[in-house]
This record gives structure tokens, C-alpha cells and sequence, in this order.
């Protein structure tokens, strides 16, 4: 009987949301830090849908396909953003667009 | 029943997170991180979200990942290209006992809500119910994130275009 308890659903969340915060801070990859976001706002959508289930209330589901919209924005500015630092940099690490901080270095 | 499908989804969903943190190629962790999705999106079905089960697949699986994927292979990212990870599997292990005891916390706060599986209206998780809650209460900010996507698509066209000679 565990799918009928929210508390599994809850620790899923959890382990999902850690795994992507590791792969935030320990990987330099920057596709791999992008999927990681990607991972992590799925998790927080897990919690919400969890939630909603738990309240009996179609509010949460709405905030979740918010963050589905949001997701979808964020994706096209930061695949975009990706493709012009490559072309420029010739390299995926990270550590290398330090230079986005600095106003005369590109 | 619904049991093991709930233990198998979840072990799938571990799984692709795991091996897209782990993986060294882009395209490999890309494609963990599909499956990660569509496990999540059974467990949306599970939780009687039909409508974001649809979405869940429909937007995230359909177009956010294959974008990404999309942009890995047009890069055409060399081995020699990719960064240099020597600390990697060290980061990642401190990293996991770090998070343990918040975690730990996290947990605590959760197990003192009374965790019964109510038992649900017919057309909960419907798209016509969560159409109606979306227009009554939610229309303002479902005007505003129409904004938002439009201020994303200007942005691309502007990351995109060609560079003037300066």
C-alpha cells in the first residue's frame, strides 16, 4: 500500500530536487548544469501535483503548468544564450563565460 | 497494482536523474533525463493529474528536451571541447552528504501532515477543471507568463541574429 500514502511521493520529490542540486554544483558541463535546473523545477512540479492531490484542489496543478510555461521560456533563452557563447568560446565549460560579469572582456 | 507501478516509475525516474548527473556526453544525459520525464509524467497519471500527465509528455518531452537535444547535435560538441571534470565524483559525493540532513529536515516537516489518499471528485485533474480554475482565479498571471513567453521569443530572435561588424 505505499501509492496509496502521499508520503512516498513526497520523498521522490526530494531525491529527484537533490540529485539536480549536485548536478548544479558539481558538474561544469554547461548542458548538464542546464538539464539539472530542468530536473529540479520537474521535482518542485512533482510536489505541487503531490499537493494538490493531498488538498483536493486544482490550484497547485494550475502553479505546476505555470512552471511548465516558465520552463519553456527559460529553455529558449538559455539553449539561445548556449549557442552564442560556443561560437565565441569554442567550449562547454562554465568557468569560461566568467566574462558575462565583466563589461569589457567579450 | 498501482504499487509497483509507482516502485517502478520511481526507480526509472532515479535512475535517468542519476545517470544524467553521472554521464560525460551531453547527448547521453539528455536521454536519461527523457526517461527521468516520462516516469514523472506516469506518476502525474498516478496522482490523478490527467491534463499535466498530457502536458508533462506533450511540452516537456516533446519540446523542451528534443530543443535541447536539437542544440547539443547542432553544436556538434568535440571531446575535446567538453570541460575537464577531475573533481567530479569527489563533488558529488560531499555534495550528498551534505544535503543528507536537509533532507532529514525536509522530511520531519512532511511526516507530521496526515497523509490520507482522499478520495477524489470525478473530474479532478480534468482539463475542464483546471481550465476553470485557471480562468476564475488565475488570469492574471496567465496573461502575464503570455507576456513572459513573448519577452523569451524577442530574446531569442536577438541572441540569434547575425553580429553587426562593430
Amino acid at each position: 500500500m505505499i501509492a496509496h500514502s502521499l508520503f512516498p511521493y513526497i520523498v521522490l520529490a526530494m531525491i529527484l530536487f537533490s540529485i539536480g542540486l549536485l548536478g548544479v554544483i558539481s558538474r561544469k558541463n554547461i548542458f548538464v548544469i542546464y538539464m539539472s535546473i530542468e530536473l529540479m523545477l520537474n521535482a518542485i512540479n512533482l510536489l505541487f501535483v503531490t499537493l494538490a492531490h493531498y488538498h483536493q484542489s486544482m490550484a497547485s496543478q494550475v502553479m505546476a503548468m505555470f512552471v511548465i510555461a516558465i520552463a519553456a521560456a527559460e529553455a529558449a533563452i538559455f539553449l539561445s544564450l548556449i549557442v552564442v557563447l560556443y561560437k565565441r568560446k569554442k567550449s562547454l565549460d562554465s568557468d569560461s563565460y566568467k566574462a558575462l560579469s565583466q563589461k569589457e572582456s567579450l | 497494482m498501482m504499487d509497483i507501478i509507482f516502485m517502478v516509475l520511481s526507480l526509472f525516474a532515479i535512475g535517468g536523474a542519476l545517470g544524467m548527473v553521472l554521464f560525460h556526453q551531453p547527448v547521453h544525459s539528455a536521454l536519461s533525463l527523457i526517461v527521468t520525464i516520462i516516469a514523472l509524467a506516469g506518476i502525474f497519471a498516478l496522482l490523478s493529474a490527467s491534463f499535466l500527465f498530457m502536458v508533462q509528455i506533450i511540452v516537456y518531452a516533446g519540446a523542451i528536451i528534443t530543443l535541447l537535444i536539437f542544440i547539443i547535435m547542432f553544436l556538434n560538441v568535440k571531446e575535446s571541447n567538453l570541460p575537464k571534470e577531475p573533481y567530479k565524483n569527489i563533488t558529488l559525493f560531499f555534495g550528498a552528504i551534505a544535503l543528507l540532513p536537509v533532507n532529514f529536515l525536509i522530511l520531519r516537516a512532511f511526516l507530521k501532515l496526515p497523509m490520507a489518499h482522499a478520495s477524489l471528485a470525478s473530474d479532478f485533474g480534468t482539463i475542464k477543471a483546471l481550465g476553470m480554475e485557471l480562468f476564475e482565479t488565475w488570469l492574471l498571471p496567465f496573461e502575464l507568463i503570455s507576456i513572459l513567453l513573448l519577452v523569451a521569443l524577442i530574446g531569442g530572435v536577438v541572441f540569434g541574429r547575425k553580429e553587426e561588424e562593430a
